[in-house]
């Protein structure tokens, strides 16, 4: 293979990796987040279905171990805070990842991409506006 | 089968009405910024074209602010159409206002007010807007009601994406905006996790055929694909007199509807500048310099001019384009001569372009494009005889004669457009140079002839 087709074959390498990378972590976050949604069930589960002073059984990998419900709450109330912050690292990973595609491609950089974002008081009050 | 056929949207205005510029498409320049001899509508004045591509590169760069050019130039030599070509390949996220230098003075409110609004019209800022959304397809809805008929209603509510599902527990307040919104199983909903305000995106392509008896105006969309959760960010683009004009509290935003805003109190844009200042530097919006052009800028008068000086100078300006066909002449509103009819010390700020008139090989070009663009089928004897008309008396006059010619022509039942046809035309409606010759050979049987009045003001 002669040295022009190589590059060609390397910078088209380098893209796929790019692009393999975004796939990855947006098919993470929709992991994460059908994690996060079975914890708010169980968690609803909790509130709703069971006296305070029953035990509940908790699935442990390919064990069931019966948990004071108190302690299983505040278990999955922490799992569930750890996801959220998760999701938000990785959504702030992805633009990144994004942008590096875009310019590996020769796209133009998304307009307004790292600006941050206006508070909700701020989108209110120019609503009418941003409505059209 | 239900193929979902798009219906067609045909622009009437676009289709029937024709503007004298509608072909102009962009400056017709390559990449490395030469102009081609005929390009995206544009025909000759190459050096004027090359010296709005350097400005337009320059604007879209955000590299100038507060920058004025004045395009000048004969009567029909293409100085409407540069300006055309920057508004066209600035693309339609930069604002473009457009203003004659004489509306200024048509409307209700002053003069200088009127430039500022027009200033600010063309400066645009970019925001983002960022919502937590829960977006989904309805698989289930179930809602138990109390059976006293009163009290609490619980429910539930399965969403589902492509790739997850789950089960929603409703309180009393979403069970009644779902009823309102008349949610059912197979919808593709969105709700607001900040506000729970639900709006409904459509119905689901799967469920395209419950039912054969539906609505025109049902929707059809597809199952959205990744996480429930969905973080949306949408990135707009205003300009400072849009949000001027919702800030002035008596206006209120109902008068961005009507068209007039009145006049807009000082105090409420420095309080906007103000904002959109600490926005800039939060990082929470961009200021986007846009481009303001001013035709026929020898109809302002004196005012206006010290106010553009003033204007230009501010941190928050356009850049200026106007247009003029004058030479020397009276400043509007005094009694001095000027070139261009613009004072030496604004003229002092302006980066002159000028255009030269057209020679017969780009009259011929052009005319060829308008009839095109008017669908009018020209012979080339008939091509010919327009581009000596067009030569010797206006290429406008020309250019009106190619869509009368074509009425004529179809008139007669023909398809191309004949030299008779032409020679009928051009019998049947005067240029300005024949126009003024009858107007010598008759002045005596006209009304209110002053031919005593024989240097008349012609300002």
């Amino acid at each position: 293979m002669d040295a022009e087709s190589q590059r060609v074959l390397e910078y088209l390498t380098e893209v796929e990796e790019a692009a393999e990378d975004v796939l990855t972590t947006k098919q993470q976050i929709v992991d994460l987040d059908t994690k996060r949604n079975r914890n708010r069930e169980a968690l609803n589960a909790l509130k709703h279905e069971m006296s305070d002073s029953e035990k509940v059984k908790v699935c442990f990998g390919n064990m069931f171990i019966k948990f004071p419900k108190s302690k299983t709450r505040e278990m999955i109330q922490k799992d569930q805070e750890q996801l959220d912050k998760e999701i938000n690292d990785l959504r702030k990973g992805l633009k990144a990842k994004v942008n590096r595609l875009n310019e590996m491609q020769g796209k133009p950089q998304l307009r307004g991409y790292n600006l941050s974002p206006l508070s909700t008081d701020e989108v209110k009050a120019i609503n009418s506006l941003l409505k059209r | 089968m239900a193929t979902t056929k798009v219906p067609e949207v045909r622009d009437i205005t676009r289709i029937e009405r024709i503007g004298a510029h509608s072909h102009i498409r962009g400056l017709g320049l390559d990449d490395a910024l030469e102009p081609r001899q005929v390009s995206q509508g544009m025909v000759g004045q190459l050096a004027s074209r090359r010296a709005a591509g350097v400005i337009l590169e320059m604007i879209k760069d955000g590299h100038i602010a507060g920058r004025a050019v004045l395009i000048a130039g004969q009567p029909g030599t293409g100085k409407t159409a540069i300006a055309m070509g920057i508004a066209q390949s600035l693309g339609p996220d930069t604002p473009f206002t457009a203003l004659a230098g004489s509306e200024i003075f048509s409307l209700e409110m002053s003069k200088t007010e009127a430039l500022s609004q027009a200033f600010r019209k063309a400066i645009g800022v970019r925001i983002k807007e960022e919502t937590e959304i829960i977006e989904g397809e309805v698989v289930e809805i179930q809602i138990d009601r109390p059976a006293t008929g009163t009290g609490a209603k619980v429910g539930k509510l399965t969403l589902k994406t492509t790739e997850m599902e789950t089960i929603y527990d409703l309180g009393n307040k979403m069970i009644d905006s779902l009823s309102k919104e008349k949610v059912q199983a197979g919808d593709v909903i969105t709700i607001d996790k900040a506000t729970g305000k639900i709006s409904k995106l459509g119905r689901s392509f799967t469920r395209a055929r419950d039912y054969d008896a539906m609505g025109a105006q049902t929707q059809f969309v597809q199952c959205p694909e990744g996480e429930l959760q969905k973080r949306k960010e949408v990135v707009h683009t205003v300009s400072l007199h849009e949000i001027d004009v919702i800030n002035s509290r008596t206006q209120g935003f109902l008068a961005l509807f009507s068209g007039d805003t009145g006049e807009i109190k000082s105090e409420v844009r420095e309080q906007i500048n103000a904002k959109v200042c600490e926005w800039r530097e939060e990082g929470k919006a961009e200021i986007i310099p846009g481009v303001l052009f001013i035709d026929e800028v020898h109809m302002l008068d004196m005012e206006c001019f010290s106010f553009l000086n003033r204007a230009l100078e501010s941190d928050l300006s356009p850049v200026l384009i106007m247009a003029t066909n004058r030479g020397i002449t009276r400043i509007r509103g005094t009694n001095y001569q000027s070139p261009h009819g613009i004072p030496i010390d604004l003229l002092d700020r302006l980066l002159i372009i000028a255009t030269s008139p057209y020679t017969e090989k780009e009259t011929r070009q052009i005319l060829k494009i308008r009839c095109e663009e008017e669908d009018v089928e020209l012979s080339e004897e008939a091509h010919t005889v327009l581009t000596r008309i067009g030569m010797e008396t206006s290429l406008r006059y020309a250019i009106q004669l190619i869509s009368t010619a074509g009425l004529v022509c179809r008139k007669r039942k023909g398809t191309e457009v004949q030299v008779e046809d032409i020679k009928r035309v051009y019998s049947l409606f005067l240029d300005e140079a024949r126009s003024s010759q009858y107007m010598k050979e008759y002045q005596d049987s006209f009304l209110f002839n002053e031919t005593q009045a024989a240097a008349m003001d012609t300002s």
